[in-house]
């Protein structure tokens, strides 16, 4: 047997009375990985998570963990440990006791538990808060002893549900690091749900995007930016959005507002897409697409433009010094690898 | 305290009198407040230690020879209460006891489980309070002698549940429903399973509300009169049907009357002291958060 951890959803569906949560979701996650559920709220990515948990049960389809399905086994008999968002820590108990709880429900002995706990905390360092409790504590302290107490049982799971989003923005950033690091140091499959798709890109292995109850793309953060699968992922991710337009694809050409554009893929028939540019790619030249410059958005170094080409709004992002005044007419054009093409009707990616 | 001082420190010497005369006022009104509490039990304690001719004495004077006969008669007299302190706690611990054995799960489960028409049946636990006690005699009366149980604590302890259990119901489940769901899947995460997340980790967490509850429901058990006068008898007589026998048709013996009182109060003012603190975290808590989410 090699590494514990490995999870796979075959077919689950699930749903609350007349609506569906989830349609069928299909996934596999490897042992040791570190895998994001990325999506708005509503998406289905939490029910996903409280499926690996025990804590919803299926309408349709099984789970399998290590190739034994759980599909109807407790919570507490999956091997799995869940830090919440709301961190759920025990108030009446203080630090240690929370952290030691979950081994002591198993009859582990009073000096075994002692000694995991104090291991457990100084991984995450709060091993100076044992004796609080978590009342006393502030937001990123509990968040640490909720870590703690998920770690300290070795697990062949860890479950994170958006376990960052109560935390203010540096914090945020310093334990999304920690996180990774823990995660390197123990090796164990880590399922993290969030709807911020930076912390997916700085955390995942792999991640899986979810609309409306489906998987619309899993693939490493790298590929998800570079090769949305559909129109919907490429509008979620990044920031500012992806610039997406409706254009006309004939041979190597991409035509719109006023403009015909290369790009680096060849169409037999002739077909109406949805065009898709970051706005880092879009770039202003002597002859394009013309757009009018509506405002712009100093930030720094970098300056974003929000653009009105026709009918169309677009962004572009460029050096402050580099920034037209507002109001003037500008001419856009991008480079033929940085072009998406999606399918207008489906939303799906031609290349 | 502290936080008082760093205040005026803040303020100037105007505000600081304007704080003053503020604590003045509200001391007064406190004090109006808790005297209209005080004076009956100071009045009873100052006629428990009366002659029955002081008592009578008009104008009330509150300068008079104290006496202990009223505490001798009413604890080692012929009409000692001793016995009926003792009816008393039987029937109320044994009534406590059962109210919460029952209402503690039926109230965890009312506050969790969703089920259709739990508003109507939150409302009606409620409802069962509203009918006048007086209402149910005759039927209860009727029900207990039939099986036998006129005159037995058995019969006395039940007929007490009927009002205990949904007033003990009806005010826990808010407490319960305090507590988040991420307890017991946190609980059913750390392996705990139902029974022990209940006992570990809800059970802890809603004890303010437990204690706050078993103290109400002894207080309502101790201090009936209706149900134990009628249904009780020479077997069954708690404290508050003894007393009544100081009332006669010919005189009232005010002074054992106020003694016994003094002594019935005594075991529960001696519960409210223990359990103060919980009573007071308790009912703040419940206040508090059950404002904030209706």
């Amino acid at each position: 047997m090699t590494a514990l951890g490995h999870i796979r959803l075959e077919g689950v569906v699930k749903r609350h009375g007349e609506t569906t949560v989830l349609h069928g979701v299909d996934l596999e996650i490897k042992a040791g990985e570190f895998f994001v559920l990325l999506g708005p709220s509503g998406s289905g990515k939490t029910t996903t998570l409280r499926i690996l948990a025990g804590l919803e049960a299926v309408s349709g389809g099984r789970v399998l963990m290590d190739g034994v399905d759980v599909t109807g086994t407790e919570p507490g008999e999956r091997d799995v440990a869940m830090v919440f968002q709301s961190y759920a820590l025990y108030p009446h108990m203080t630090v240690a006791q929370n952290i030691g709880f979950p081994l002591r429900m198993v009859g582990t002995p009073k000096a075994a538990i002692d000694t995991a706990v104090a291991d457990a905390a100084r991984r995450v360092e709060i091993g100076h808060l044992l004796d609080r409790r978590p009342g006393q504590l502030s937001g990123g302290q509990q968040q640490r002893v909720a870590l703690a107490r998920a770690i300290v049982r070795q697990p062949r799971l860890f479950l994170l549900d958006e376990p960052l989003s109560n935390l203010d923005a540096r914090l945020r950033m310093e334990t999304r690091l920690e996180l990774k690091q823990l995660h390197r140091s123990l090796g164990v499959t880590t399922v993290y749900v969030t709807h911020d798709q930076e912390e997916a890109m700085t955390l995942a292995d792999r991640v899986a995007v979810f609309m409306d109850g489906r998987i619309v793309q899993v693939a490493s953060p790298r590929e998800i930016f570079d090769r949305p699968a559909a129109v919907s992922v490429a509008g979620f991710i990044g920031t500012p959005a992806m610039n997406l337009v409706p254009a006309v694809w004939t041979n190597d050409r991409v035509e719109f507002a006023g403009a015909s554009h290369p790009v680096a893929a060849r169409t037999a028939t002739p077909r109406d897409i949805t065009l898709g540019v970051r706005p880092g790619a879009l770039r202003m030249a002597a002859t394009g697409s013309s757009a009018r410059v509506a405002f712009v958005e100093t930030l720094g170094d970098h300056a974003v433009l929000d653009l009105v080409a026709g009918s169309e709004r677009l962004r572009l992002r460029t050096d402050t010094p580099d920034a037209p005044a507002e109001d003037t007419e500008v001419q856009l054009v991008f480079d033929p690898k940085a072009a998406h093409l999606f399918d207008r009707a489906s939303g799906q990616r031609l290349a | 305290m502290s936080a008082s001082t760093v205040h005026h420190a803040r303020s100037g010497p105007a505000a600081a009198g304007r704080a003053t005369s503020r604590k003045i006022v509200l001391g007064v009104v406190a004090g109006l407040l808790v005297s209209v509490w005080v004076f009956p039990v100071l009045w009873a304690l100052l006629t428990s230690f009366k002659s029955e001719r002081d008592v009578l004495a008009y104008p009330p004077t509150v300068i008079f020879t104290p006496t202990l006969a009223n505490y001798q008669e009413v604890l080692f007299g012929a009409s000692s209460v001793l016995p009926n302190l003792w009816s008393s706690l039987v029937v109320s611990v044994g009534a406590t006891v059962l109210t919460m054995l029952f209402a503690v799960p039926a109230s965890y489960a009312l506050a969790r489980l969703r089920y259709p028409g739990k508003r109507a049946s939150g409302f009606y636990v409620l409802a069962t309070q509203m009918l006048p006690p007086v209402g149910l005699i005759i039927p209860y009366y009727l029900v207990l002698q039939r099986v036998g149980w006129l005159d037995t604590y058995t019969g006395l302890i039940i007929i007490y549940l009927t009002f205990s259990l949904p007033f003990a119901i009806w005010l826990m489940v808010s407490y319960f429903e305090d507590i988040p769901y991420e307890m017991e899947e946190a609980g059913l995460l750390d392996r705990a399973g139902r029974l022990r997340t209940l006992w570990y980790i809800i059970l802890p967490q809603a004890s303010g509300g437990i204690a706050v509850t078993t103290v109400f429901v002894f207080l309502n058990a101790w201090n009936e009169f209706l149900f134990a006068v009628v249904l009780g008898g020479n077997q069954v007589r708690p404290v508050t049907v003894a007393m009544f026998n100081f009332i006669s048709v010919e005189q009232t013996q005010w002074a054992r009357l106020a003694a016994g009182a003094i002594v019935a109060m005594a075991p529960v003012i001696l519960v409210g002291l223990f359990a103060q603190r919980h009573i007071v975290k308790g009912l703040t808590v419940g206040a508090v958060k059950g404002g904030g989410r209706r």
